[in-house]
């Protein structure tokens, strides 16, 4: 089947793009600008060419201006965020369009550095407008994305605890990725820390600046990665493109441990989602615990054919945004709704229980309930319980009692 | 203490429920219906159209396929009702085992008794039209004579009782009267009373009154007007003359949409 597939790691200061199989990885800076004086639009250095030229007005913080809906008058018209930052990705999706001669998306993955709702719903309206079928467009973490880069390597790679220093002009993040194995499918965890050491990448434009730099990420290796057991570590982001000024920051890693430079990850990482996302259904023989993902299973118990068996409200390893589950249920004997909190950790295993307060009193078993459960981030589980009565016997209230549940 | 999971039953044609005036909507409110009714289902509810509801809206073809078996060898149409129960899972099996014996105890029970106690059962579920026909039909069936006089007069009583719900208070008083005649119980002699006070068009017979002492009136007058009064304060008069407080071209919303509610009742309460 024809088609491009492709990986974007789309933030406010940069973009980059990369399609499986790829070596080459488009870093784009995320500026887009209109000609003065003709329907014409620049992306990335282009943009800044135009600009300094005088016969372009520049737009930079795409996604910021996007999220917060704003606008930018560009000449006499005003734009708004969302649609700049559509006009910018389809200018950005041109580049692997020419180079491998493709005319249609067939998968795109965008990673972003912080997974939102609204992102996620902006990028997957900017992309359909793009002509991208709504069901081969995927939002993703950074954090998912380098799982998948990581698990797209050899498995020595990544048969112990992986690390990764993103040095970026956003700041500093240390990635760290483990595999657990267990009876069931796999999982891999992901976490991240934004660290406050993180530094404007000018200082290492001098000598002085990159000893402070060397002594500052030392600092942090020393802190994050001690007495632990690591299969590799990875260096990325712009801060990495030299090396020069890192020397005993490389002395440190480099021992014992094989220490890879890659730029591109993320939008590397992006693309082989891509890929997977082409797969069968549960083809992933993985389950990702990362930003995005929940970490802890949310189930019930019920009564089915005199038995108690739980039913699964959302797995540990499901994304959280734009996810609704709903339940019928019909209380026997019981007036709450208990939920069982299962996290990776099954020691800390937890029931929460929701009353029905103000919720009519009827006959037992009269009364379905319905419960519908978002998620408003990885951590927090809405629930909306609705008295739906039990048909025109005992009519609905509609009662509704809607509690916020920390998992 | 648990939950019951409910199937997804996506029901687009309910299944009407004549004997109760209401529509199912799902395996759980037929079962509770069978459960708690019996006497409403032990005779001819398993039928075609109920097949149907099963089959087509409640996605139950192997049910069916069980019924069927059952209505087509004519074996015991009670077993048909204990299959619903034990398949829609609403009822644990001790409590479809209490079902099974307790239907099998009315299957015992005398017909003329089984179809007062359906009558009464109408009755407690203000159906009042199709109990008239049931007490009626016990009435008129030509063995009855040989049936305790005391049963008689009940049935009669409870018909009187289903024509005052109907406001038929003149067929209620001839009704009360036939019950007296039978039982010469007071409570039916003050029901008598309590029609005439209500309706004068209604007049006891000279017989009747000489019955009634002066004591018995004005406790029964006594106990009327405090039904009176207490019925006053009920939140149904209450929001009744709120409403007409109204000024006359708002209520009309509102006065429509309570003589439309009480036909609804009454057209539901009086249809035999």
């Amino acid at each position: 089947m024809d088609g491009l597939v492709v990986g974007i790691d789309l933030c406010d200061e940069y973009t980059q793009v990369n399609c499986p199989e790829k070596e080459e990885a488009w870093t784009i800076p995320t500026v887009i600008c209109r000609n003065r004086n003709a329907d014409e639009w620049y992306v990335g250095e282009e943009a800044y060419a135009h600009t300094l030229k005088g016969d372009g007005i520049i737009v930079d913080k795409l996604v910021n201006l996007a999220l917060r809906d704003g606008t930018a008058t560009l000449g006499d018209v005003r734009y708004e965020g969302k649609e700049l930052l559509r006009l910018f990705l389809e200018q950005v999706v041109c580049f692997p369009k020419t180079e491998y001669k493709e005319k249609q998306i067939r998968q795109v993955v965008f990673a972003v550095k912080k997974m939102e709702p609204k992102l996620n719903a902006l990028l997957r309206e900017c992309a359909v407008k793009m002509g991208v079928g709504e069901k081969r467009i995927q939002v993703v973490s950074h954090s998912e994305a380098y799982i998948y880069y990581i698990l797209n390597q050899k498995r020595e790679i990544w048969n112990n605890t992986v690390g990764m220093f993103d040095l970026s002009e956003a700041g500093l993040r240390y990635y760290e990725m483990k595999v657990q194995r267990g009876m069931k499918k796999t999982t891999v965890v992901a976490e991240y820390e934004e660290l406050e050491e993180g530094f404007n990448l000018d200082i290492l434009d001098t000598a002085s600046g990159g000893r402070l730099a060397d002594k500052i990420l030392c600092s942090c290796a020393e802190r994050l990665m001690a007495r632990k057991s690591y299969s590799a570590v990875f260096l990325t982001g712009k801060g990495f493109l030299k090396w020069d000024w890192a020397a005993e920051f490389m002395k440190l890693l480099c021992s014992k441990r094989r220490v890879y430079m890659e730029q591109g990850l993320f939008a590397k990482g992006a693309a082989c989602k891509a890929v997977e996302c082409l797969q069968e259904e549960d083809a992933f023989p993985f389950t990702c615990i990362c930003e995005g993902r929940l970490r802890t299973t949310v189930s019930m118990n019920v009564l089915h054919r005199g038995q108690e068996n739980p039913v699964t409200v959302a797995c540990a390893g499901d994304t959280w945004y734009g996810r609704v589950s709903v339940i019928d249920v019909i209380p026997d004997h019981q007036d709450r709704i208990d939920f069982i909190m299962t996290p990776l950790d099954s020691k800390k295993k937890k029931t929460v229980s929701i009353p029905l307060e103000g919720f009519p009193k009827r006959l037992d078993r009269t009364m379905k309930v319905q419960i519908q459960v978002v998620f408003l981030d990885e951590k927090t589980m809405e629930v909306t319980l609705t008295d739906r009565g039990f048909g025109e016997l005992f009519p609905a209230t509609n009662i509704q009692i809607r509690q916020e549940v920390m998992l | 203490m648990s939950l019951l999971l409910c199937r997804q039953e996506r029901v687009n044609r309910p299944y009407f429920m004549e004997a109760l005036g209401v529509h199912l909507y799902s395996s759980q409110e037929l079962s509770y219906v069978i459960y708690n009714h019996p006497l409403l289902v032990m005779d001819g509810f398993v039928d075609g159209l109920l097949l149907k509801f099963l089959r087509e809206e409640l996605n139950q073809g192997v049910l069916v396929a069980k019924l069927e078996r059952i209505l087509k060898n004519k074996d015991n149409t009670d077993d048909a009702l204990t299959i619903i129960l034990q398949e829609c899972d609403y009822y644990n099996s001790a409590e479809v085992s209490r079902f099974r014996k307790m239907v099998a105890m009315l299957r015992k029970k005398n017909p003329l008794d089984f179809k007062r106690m359906k009558a009464d059962e109408l009755f407690s579920l203000r159906q009042y039209g199709r109990a008239v026909e049931l007490y009626k039909e016990i009435l008129d069936c030509p063995g009855n004579v040989r049936v305790d006089p005391k049963f008689i007069g009940t049935v009669k009583n409870n018909l009187g009782s289903c024509y005052a719900r109907m406001f038929r208070l003149d067929k209620a008083l001839e009704a009360f009267e036939a019950a007296y005649e039978a039982t010469g119980q007071i409570q039916v002699l003050k029901r008598m009373y309590n029609l005439s006070q209500l309706d004068e068009r209604l007049v006891l017979s000279d017989k009747l009154k000489g019955k009634i002492t002066e004591e018995m009136k004005r406790e029964w007058d006594n106990n009327l007007e405090k039904a009176k009064e207490k019925a006053a304060q009920s939140e149904a008069v209450q929001k009744l003359e709120e409403l007409f407080r109204k000024d006359p071209v708002k209520r009309q919303a509102g006065e429509a949409a309570l003589l439309r509610q009480w036909k609804q009742e009454y057209r539901h309460m009086a249809v035999d």
